[in-house]
């Protein structure tokens, strides 16, 4: 048998099993570089503006906090809507405390996370439909390091979800419908459904069999495509004919 | 009415869709070719010298003597910008406060800070120096500080960075090079010889090269990658046509 007829019987065998995940590929890949990489991780949802902070209020000091909680690292004063707080790590806990006092302020409270979330949110007119305070089991698109977290979806445009953490009335995740279908588009391409990594043995049986499969579909390409100089398998070129002219008929 | 050809009602032949196939697998074989054999080596490969991180050890802290600690006024009176947040942060075992001034929404995106001494009350400025002994804290390889060079964006080992950073090289097998921070002095990360030649196939799979449009950007929104996504994906699809009209006719025999 020649090299063209076992490339075309191959080529044919192979891609009846991976063919439908060569499709995938190309369909999660063209996905993924359509969209807009900064859209889909939701930074253009986000209204990042800082407003400095005022120091006169400031009459508890760093010096005092780490005075009353000994633990205390990565402190940072900054701002909670309007008020200038820190923030910090007390051992495993991120806290909240009023920097005019000292008075703890977290976990904060739904409205305030309502309202954080509101803020920080780039599209002032949209409503917020539904809140969720999540402590356990957090949902695909939530990594577990941000529990306990307030979840505040909006009634907008690909249903966003903003996530403020309970603990440091910060935004820590947000999430629209474009960036769930790209997780299950990236899980796909990378054919590790649970958890999307590249070094999964399915991943290398279909692309290793792709691969061949390629090399067979090249081989056809060049025999379909190039002048052929000499007919030296006439035969076998009469009977290709043949088979082409009875799928036309 | 008459009576129409059920071929010609069929939205494209059959003959169409197989000599799209073979046209297109001309036009976009090699790009095919290099997405399968990088997809190869992705799978294949170390995930954990892809990180570049062989030579890079945690960062050790020193408890802070909290009542040495200089008041707000006095830092607040050494910046001459506007400051939106203070963090007490630690620096080669001393604490500083971090004041920012301007911060994007991920670490990697423009910002800008400057650093005071928790103690003292002195600015600390980022140079050469500071950057050199920042960059020996996070190694822990056997080699010596060959270079410390300042480096703009876009930088080819951090393709994410947008701030300006030192690049500290080191003299050791990989060629590892630690990149500091300029305005904050904090460890954007290491790279090495393993790293850069993953990243080459990274290039390569997002077709973000160097030479075309914007340059490499890490990322894979670029115009050429898209055209050879679709040209693929209308090869893809005639192929998987093709299968299944040969599946339809019982054309998968053993024989």
């Amino acid at each position: 048998m020649s090299l063209h007829r076992n490339s075309r019987k191959y080529h044919k065998w192979l891609m009846l099993f991976v063919g439908m995940q060569l499709l995938v590929w190309s369909i999660t890949g063209a996905y993924m570089v359509l969209m807009d990489i900064h859209y889909i991780h939701g930074d253009s949802l986000v209204a990042n503006k800082k407003p400095t902070i005022a120091f006169n209020n400031v009459n508890y000091s760093f010096s005092e906090l780490m005075s009353d909680y000994s633990k205390a690292s990565d402190i940072e004063l900054g701002l909670l809507q309007n008020q200038t707080v820190y923030r910090f790590n007390d051992g495993e806990q991120k806290v909240i405390l009023s920097a005019i006092d000292g008075r703890q302020l977290s976990p904060i409270d739904e409205m305030l996370a309502i309202s954080i979330a509101k803020d920080n949110y780039t599209n002032t007119k949209a409503a917020v439909i539904n809140v969720q305070l999540i402590t356990v089991n957090p949902p695909r698109e939530l990594s577990s390091r941000h529990l306990p977290v307030w979840r505040i979806d909006f009634d907008d445009f690909a249903s966003p979800s903003f996530y403020i953490s309970a603990n440091s009335g910060q935004l820590v995740t947000k999430r629209h419908s474009y960036w769930r279908i790209f997780d299950w588009m990236f899980a796909f391409h990378v054919m590790d459904y649970i958890d999307e990594e590249a070094d999964n043995k399915l991943l290398l049986i279909f692309t290793v069999l792709a691969f061949i499969a390629s090399i067979f579909g090249l081989v056809l390409t060049y025999f379909r495509l190039m002048p052929q100089k000499k007919k030296r398998n006439s035969k076998v070129d009469n009977d290709l004919n043949k088979e082409i002219a009875d799928e036309k008929a | 009415m008459k009576k129409r050809n059920t071929q010609k009602q069929s939205l494209i032949k059959l003959s169409t869709i197989k000599k799209l196939h073979k046209w297109l697998s001309l036009l976009v074989f090699i790009q095919l070719f290099i997405w399968l054999g990088t997809g190869l080596f992705f799978n294949l490969m170390d995930h954990d010298k892809a990180r570049g991180n062989q030579n890079k050890k945690a960062i050790t802290f020193q408890k802070i003597e909290h009542k040495r600690l200089v008041n707000l006024e006095l830092i607040m009176s050494k910046s001459s910008k506007p400051v939106t947040e203070i963090a007490l942060i630690q620096r080669l075992g001393k604490p500083y406060y971090l004041l920012t001034h301007e911060e994007g929404l991920y670490s990697h995106f423009k910002s800008d800070y400057s650093l005071v001494d928790a103690y003292r009350g002195e600015k600390l400025i980022i140079d050469d120096g500071v950057a050199s002994k920042l960059a020996q804290a996070s190694y822990k390889g056997k080699g010596d500080v060959s270079a410390v060079v300042k480096v703009k964006p876009p930088i080819t080992d951090m393709l994410k960075e947008r701030n300006i950073a030192w690049q500290v090289n080191f003299s050791d097998a990989l060629n590892t090079s630690v990149y500091i921070d300029a305005s904050s002095g904090r460890l954007i990360g290491h790279s090495n010889d393993d790293k850069r030649f993953v990243d080459l196939f990274f290039m390569l799979h997002f077709m973000d090269y160097p030479f075309l449009g914007q340059g490499s950007v890490g990322g894979f929104n670029n115009g050429q990658i898209t055209f050879f996504a679709l040209l693929t994906l209308a090869f893809c699809l005639t192929g998987f046509i093709w299968v299944i009209e040969l599946l339809r006719k019982g054309r998968y025999k053993f024989s």
